[in-house]
């Protein structure tokens, strides 16, 4: 599992404060929208005190949801447990770039039980209408009536082959390869849906040839939101089998990387998943093990990536 | 060396194979007899946690290399340390947390063979409750060449609604089993619960 780090002081502390005073990217990426005016649009907005499309979800904690989206667009956790890591990374671009049109959306959803975002219809099935809300036991998402709205709308829309086998929602379905998302249907729904260019590198099965991964990945970062595919039964240990899968199993939002002094092989890697961003110590040898596909989004109007 | 017949080395190896399939731990005996060490551990974590959130993780077997999460605003920091290293002292005083907390829950999962202590949020009725969360790894739960299975034991702090099997309900009128972290939970007594599951965390 994670190398042991070596000596700490020099490699946090700089690094660190530098980070932690600078903004998370540096790449060029103009949001669309401000947070402002999608809580002003969300203040404004006149909505039914409940929605016959979604008899589960109350008003008050719908928009409540919403506004805590808005304010700390971060901290949107995927649930305990669930398959919803793909939908709630990806999550990440508009809350960022684009709260406008997200809150619009998921505002026209609510209303009307249909919405449209940029190509994509979404017209969710009757199973999902009466299921967003009453997920529990997945932590926060249990209060998060939005957010399994949002999830379980794409989850329903947006279809790949490992959910073949598991056409229809049931109870229990979030849980399941139902929601799965493979690399493929990862980088369609960013396409699609949002419009953003994207450079992807990798697969489900077989990781990619990237014989510089730092200074791949730092480019990366300085192109555009860059996300990893990773292993997670290594990054996020659950037990100590000594036999785990050699597959990819969750997405993460790739932060900072950055190299520890007097120890070549060891980076700093600071990542956004499970509502939060996290700082770890690995060695370039672990990150390259686990890492099975590197995707960077630019915003529609720049420059389309060379492959 | 000892040459035995085929027949005796088949006798031999069912044996043995029947006596590690066998090794496991009633958890509920196991919870009593130590009840004084675990109970201390939940309020030690507890008590530590309400100043400033972490959680500890011994990552091996041997239970000499420990993870430590420190939970802060920002981000959270993961860093691995073999036990007894200075800069792990260093790195709790650092981020401002108790260190005679923090020792006195190594030492003690280090002698209860824990895997993992934590705080998770659970929700009932639109409110945010806590539980302490500790996984046992117990040496003699897991036969060799077995997938992992650890003991949990979960502190709440408020008595929790049980059916007549022990099993842990949402409450005492809508009978829903409540799953923790994906898993069934049964009683040990009002406030402590346990399951058997195969991820520690």
């Amino acid at each position: 599992m994670t190398p042991m780090p070596g000596p700490l002081f020099l490699s946090w502390a700089l690094p660190l404060c530098l980070l932690l005073s600078t903004p998370a990217f540096s790449s060029p990426r103009n949001p669309g929208s401000s947070t402002r005016e999608a809580l002003d649009y969300l203040l404004q907005a006149k909505l039914p005190d409940s929605s016959t499309w979604w008899p589960n979800i109350k008003r008050n904690l719908f928009t409540a949801n919403l506004k805590a989206n808005l304010l700390a667009p971060l901290a949107m956790y995927q649930g305990t447990n669930t398959n919803f890591c793909g939908y709630a990374a990806l999550s990440y671009l508009p809350l960022h770039d684009d709260p406008l049109a997200y809150i619009r959306f998921m505002l026209t959803l609510y209303t009307d039980g249909h919405a449209t975002w940029g190509a994509v219809h979404f017209n969710p099935s009757p199973a999902i209408h009466t299921a967003a809300g009453t997920l529990r036991f997945k932590g926060i998402l249990d209060i998060r009536p939005a957010d399994q709205l949002w999830f379980l709308s794409l989850a329903d829309h947006f279809r790949g082959y490992l959910n073949f086998f598991f056409p229809r929602f049931h109870p229990g379905s979030e849980d399941t390869f139902w929601a799965a998302v493979n690399y493929g249907k990862f980088n369609r729904m960013i396409h699609d849906l949002f419009g953003y260019n994207v450079r992807a590198k990798g697969s489900d099965l077989i990781r990619p040839n990237i014989p510089d991964l730092f200074d791949y990945l730092s480019d990366c970062l300085h192109t555009g939101l860059t996300y990893l595919y990773v292993n997670n039964t290594y990054l996020h240990k659950k037990n100590h089998n000594k036999f785990k899968g050699s597959f990819p199993t969750h997405f993460i939002v790739l932060d900072a990387i950055r190299k520890i002094p007097a120890e070549p092989d060891m980076v700093d890697i600071i990542y956004w998943d499970y509502g939060g961003r996290t700082l770890r110590q690995v060695s370039l040898r672990f990150l390259k093990k686990i890492t099975f596909g590197v995707t960077v989004c630019t915003p529609p109007h720049s420059q389309p990536l060379s492959p | 060396m000892i040459q035995l017949p085929p027949i005796n080395r088949v006798l031999l190896l069912a044996i043995l194979a029947t006596a590690t399939s066998c090794t496991s731990l009633n958890i509920t005996k196991y919870y009593h007899r130590h009840h004084y060490t675990l109970d201390g551990m939940a309020q030690v974590y507890q008590k530590a946690y309400q100043t400033r959130h972490f959680s500890i993780e011994f990552t091996d077997r041997a239970f000499d290399h420990v993870s430590l999460e420190f939970d802060t605003d920002t981000l959270t920091y993961i860093y691995e340390f073999a036990l007894g290293e200075h800069r792990m002292q260093d790195s709790i005083l650092k981020y401002g947390y108790d260190t005679a907390a923090i020792n006195n829950l190594i030492t003690n999962m280090q002698s209860m063979e824990c895997t993992w202590i934590n705080n998770l949020d659970y929700y009932a009725d639109e409110t945010r409750h806590s539980l302490i969360y500790i996984s046992l790894w117990p040496k003699t739960f897991n036969p060799p060449f077995a997938n992992k299975k650890y003991y949990i034991l979960t502190y709440f702090s408020q008595p929790q609604y049980f059916d007549a099997e022990g099993t842990l309900m949402t409450g005492r009128r809508l009978r829903r089993i409540r799953k923790i972290n994906g898993e069934t939970f049964r009683k040990i007594n009002p406030k402590v619960c346990y399951t058997i599951s195969a991820q520690f965390r």
